[in-house]
């Protein structure tokens, strides 16, 4: 084992050795981590040393962690510090952590990483030097000291500058080797004391901050101090002005005065003349200076002049400056300068400026010319706008914007020769805005009437928005052929369709009636069956719709009290819905697109009552009438109906109900026989309990029967063609067709249209009117089919009344269920 | 300069002093005293290469301008403009200058010095004549 694993070794190590023998590339070698520095305790710094590169192009990258942590970072910035170093700025660095560093070298072969350095940021601070150390002798009640003055290192990438440092500054004379260190504090500038005259020293100054180490000494300055016995420094001749061409003063600036008390004198020579002058007026001008007055002052001659400095001891003399007076001149700045707004013709104001030459100029004479240059600028803004004026003390200026303040200096310089002078006062003017009534009273006139117009048209639509809608976006009106279903059309039935038009005999079944209504044959019988009298499609219509029928009525039998239904059309709702799909379809086939019967069987009562929830509930606008029933009436008003459904139960169905129904008997057959009417009339039981059953009533007044109410004889149910709601609501019952199938209805004449509401009785019977006046017309066929009711109307016909109620307890969706029980009813057929 | 030997007002108050007319006479006799080295320098720099060819046309402008300045007060000279009486003096002292050596001798900085401070002369006491002869513009 152990000598496998040595000869495996001993195998790697020759590979490698070979490896490095013949191509002479290795892993790189081990960096070293150098140093660490902060200057500022809020970045810090490392650098390394690389080690061997193995031959191979070698990457460093930096890791490190902090205190405890295990997740592992990379260096920020590489490139700040300089090569082979990393720059941890303010964001990576953290006072109080310990990093813990290693630098990886990586080169293609592999990787070699340094030992790891643990680094505290506060205790590698160590700052830059101070800077600028300047030294310089003073001498005062005739002892000389020297005065240092430095300046704290600059930080370049961190911008905080709160940072205290603390100073020590060294000197020494230039041949000691030992140093006088002193701490100074926080100031940057120390007085030393003791000196010895005529002696060079030296001085260097260091810094620290409050944690960390001392920073490296600044560099060495040298000062030579000046004994008692020497001359003066030479002084400097700073320069010479003339403020209005005609005079001129020259300053300038002295050296050490060497330790006695120095005297200055300004000499002078002229061009072409040997003499040399000396200063005519050292006082007017202030210390260190002299003042050439006009008789002193030649132009266009060259002076030459120097400042010699004289001491108990020598005497220094300062370099020569050669001035031609014509050249100097820099006058004082313009005055009197006036800003003045005027308006122009469109009343757009517009500044005028003017200003006076300097006082001491003589422009008057032509002696002196000044051009002057102005700027100015809105207030809050940064950049001066500068103008050049020329030589005119005037000048106007037009793109001010209204309502900014503005500041405006001015400046002058002599033309061709001299310098610019000092700008001018700041002188602030306000521009007015531009308030121009007429514009403001359109503005608001305009205002007023938009805001008048909105009010108006929210409170139109507020009160009237419905019918503002209507008047908008008016109602598609569908194909209002009377006898056509639109559903009809929808769905494509030819046949219907054709004997909606009236094509006699065409359709095989129909009779091309407008309205056929199919009426199921129902069995007497405890079965409750019922006889689907045609197989069409449409079985989900049916379905839904009796899925709809959630009457919670109080289980009284009417036309189509939904008690009735939903106690007992529950479990026969299946066959129920097949009756009704094909009654539907049905009626469908036989354009009778209204079915709104919905017939449920009272397995007690063996009433069939075919009660189009769906139908009946809803609203008489047949667009509420969901897909399935064609609706009944095709009525594309948007009228809000009074919900109203007529149970139209054709033929023989004679809901009753009322509050004599209990007295009568179910006396009205339900039938529904589309063809069969006749047999099936009596048949129909229709029994719709009793009392305050929220039924339709319809009550037929018979001849010769005033009563309101229900006769126990047949109802009619009249099928609804429409209910109009305009200014004489009405409700337009069909008439039925009653082609011979009760003698005792057939009743030709003129089709029936109960419009008129007569009364509404205990609010929810509506009590109506046949209004005869009201030609029934559309199919032709109808007057062969008349119901009963015609017969009847012509007698009773303003006592015909249908009650229209709207039962509350009739369920459906949205509303009570609405029942007809139409006193007498003719059952409609082909 | 090849001009110092002339006498010039060098003072604001001495320009006043002087009459007009010898202060024009003095501005022709500056100013023609420096149409011939102009010319002369002109040729001279022509030969020199490494100057900007700005330099070469704005020199050749420069003598232009002398000689224009010199013709118009000329005419403003003999329209009586400058003064009352019509005179015509010669200027054939300044023509003896002008053709002096000395001239020629001046190296090219102190010909430009020269040049520029007589010309700077010549315009303060064109200024000054003018605030004289017409105190109204913008004097």
């Amino acid at each position: 084992m152990k000598q496998k694993l040595r000869s495996s070794v001993q195998i790697i190590l020759l590979f490698a050795l070979t490896a490095v023998g013949l191509t002479g590339q290795s892993y790189p070698g081990k960096p070293k981590i150098i140093r660490c520095r902060s200057l500022e305790k809020e970045t810090f710094s490392c650098w390394w040393k690389p080690g061997s590169d193995g031959g191979l192009p070698t990457n460093y990258t930096l890791f490190y962690s902090k205190d405890s942590e295990e997740k592992i970072y990379e260096c920020p910035d590489y490139g700040m510090s300089g090569p082979n170093s990393c720059y941890f700025d303010k964001n990576h660095t953290n006072p109080w952590t310990t990093y813990n560093i290693t630098v990886m070298a990586t080169n293609e072969i592999g990787s070699n990483s340094s030992d790891p350095q643990y680094v505290d940021v506060t205790s590698i601070v160590q700052p830059d030097a101070p800077v600028n150390l300047s030294l310089e002798t003073k001498t005062s009640a005739s002892t000389m000291y020297l005065w240092a003055k430095w300046s704290p290192p600059p930080l370049a990438h961190v911008t905080s500058n709160s940072h205290v440092y603390r100073y020590e500054i060294r000197l020494k004379p230039e041949e000691k080797e030992e140093w006088e260190t002193v701490s100074v504090g926080v100031q940057t500038q120390y007085k030393v004391n003791r000196l010895q005259a005529g002696v060079k020293y030296v001085a260097q100054v260091r810094c620290m901050l409050d944690t960390g180490e001392w920073s490296e000494w600044s560099s060495e300055r040298h000062i030579r101090i000046p004994n008692g016995e020497s001359p003066p420094e030479k002084p400097t001749i700073i320069k010479c002005r003339s403020p209005e061409k005609e005079t001129f003063t020259c300053w300038w600036k002295p050296g050490s005065d060497g330790g006695h008390p120095t005297n200055y004198t300004l000499l002078y020579s002229k061009e072409g003349e040997e003499r040399v002058y000396e200063c005519p007026d050292y006082k007017t001008a202030g210390p260190n200076s002299c003042y050439f007055d006009k008789k002193h002052t030649s132009f266009w001659t060259i002076y030459n002049i120097t400042v010699k400095a004289t001491n108990e001891i020598g005497s220094n003399v300062s370099d020569p400056l050669y001035v031609d007076v014509t050249y100097i001149v820099q006058t004082d700045p313009p005055v009197n300068v006036t800003l003045e707004l005027k308006k122009t013709v469109n009343r757009k104001p517009y500044l005028v400026l003017t200003w006076s030459p300097p006082p001491l100029a003589d422009v008057r004479s032509g002696w002196l010319t000044l051009d002057y240059e102005l700027r100015l600028k809105p207030e809050e803004a940064e950049e001066w706008e500068t103008i050049f004026v020329g030589q005119q003390t005037h000048y106007k200026m037009f793109s001010l914007n209204p309502g900014k303040k503005y500041i405006v200096q001015i400046h002058c310089k002599p033309d061709h020769h001299g310098s610019w002078s000092e700008w001018s006062l700041e002188k602030f003017i306000q521009i007015p805005t531009d308030f121009r009534i007429k514009d403001m009273v359109v503005w608001i006139i305009v205002g007023v009437l938009s805001s008048l117009i909105c009010l108006v048209m929210s409170w139109t639509m507020a009160l009237k928005g419905y019918r503002m809608i209507a008047f908008i976006l008016p109602p598609v009106p569908g194909p209002k052929i009377t006898g056509i279903d639109t559903h009809l059309l929808e769905t494509g039935k030819s046949e219907e369709l054709l004997s909606a038009l009236g094509c006699h005999g065409f359709p095989p079944t129909s009779d091309c009636e407008e309205l056929l209504i199919e009426y199921l044959e129902v069995e007497d019988s405890e079965d409750q069956q019922l006889m689907p009298r045609h197989d069409n499609g449409h079985p989900s219509k049916n379905a839904k719709m009796i899925a709809k029928e959630t009457d919670s009525d109080s289980g009284r039998g009417s036309c189509d009290s939904p008690s009735l239904l939903s106690e007992k059309c529950r479990e026969s709702r299946a066959i129920l819905s097949t009756l009704q799909t094909q009654d539907i379809r049905d009626v469908q086939e036989n354009n009778g697109g209204r079915h709104w019967e919905t017939q449920c069987i009272a397995s007690e009562q063996k009433i069939l009552l075919f009660n189009h929830e769906s139908t009946k509930s809803s609203t008489w606008p047949a667009a509420q009438l969901p897909d399935n029933q064609p609706p009944m009436f095709a009525y594309h008003s948007t009228v809000d109906a009074h919900k109203i459904t007529l149970c139209t139960i054709n033929v023989n169905i004679a809901p009753v109900l009322a509050e004599n129904e209990e007295k009568h008997q179910p006396q009205y057959p339900i039938t529904e026989t589309v063809h069969d009417n006749m047999e099936k009339q009596r048949e129909m039981e229709n029994l719709y309990s009793k009392t305050d059953q929220a039924t339709v009533q319809v009550k037929q007044n018979r001849p010769n029967d005033k009563s309101p109410f229900l006769k126990p004889t047949l109802m009619d149910y009249v099928e609804v063609h429409k209910v109009r709601q305009d200014e004489e609501p009405a409700v337009l019952l069909k008439h039925k067709e009653n082609s011979g199938k009760t003698e005792k209805y057939t009743v030709p004449g003129t089709s029936k249209e109960y419009t008129k509401v007569s009364t509404v009785v205990d609010h929810n019977i509506l009590v109506l009117m046949p209004d005869s006046r009201i030609q029934h017309i559309s199919v032709s066929q109808e007057p062969a089919m008349e119901t009963s009711q015609n017969l009847q109307q012509g007698q009773a016909e303003k006592n015909m009344s249908y009650c229209l109620t709207v039962p509350s307890e009739c369920k459906r969706e949205t509303s009570a269920s609405e029942y007809m029980d139409p006193s007498s009813f003719i059952p409609a057929f082909k | 300069c090849h001009t110092s030997g002339m006498l010039t007002p060098n003072r604001k108050e001495y320009a006043q002093k002087i009459p007009r007319e010898e202060l024009t006479h003095l501005i022709l006799k500056l100013l023609q005293a420096w149409k011939e080295p102009l010319s002369h320098f002109n040729q001279h720099i022509e030969h020199h290469q490494e100057l900007p060819d700005d330099s070469l046309s704005k020199a050749k402008q420069i003598s232009n301008m002398v000689h224009e300045l010199k013709t118009g007060v000329e005419k403003m000279q003999s329209m009586g403009i400058i003064s009352n009486s019509l005179n015509g003096m010669a200027s054939s002292e300044a023509a003896g200058l002008s053709i002096s050596n000395e001239a020629n001798m001046m190296s090219d900085s102190d010909f430009i010095h020269c040049f520029r401070r007589d010309s700077n002369k010549v315009q303060s006491y064109l200024k000054v004549l003018k605030c004289r002869i017409m105190p109204e513009n913008s004097c």
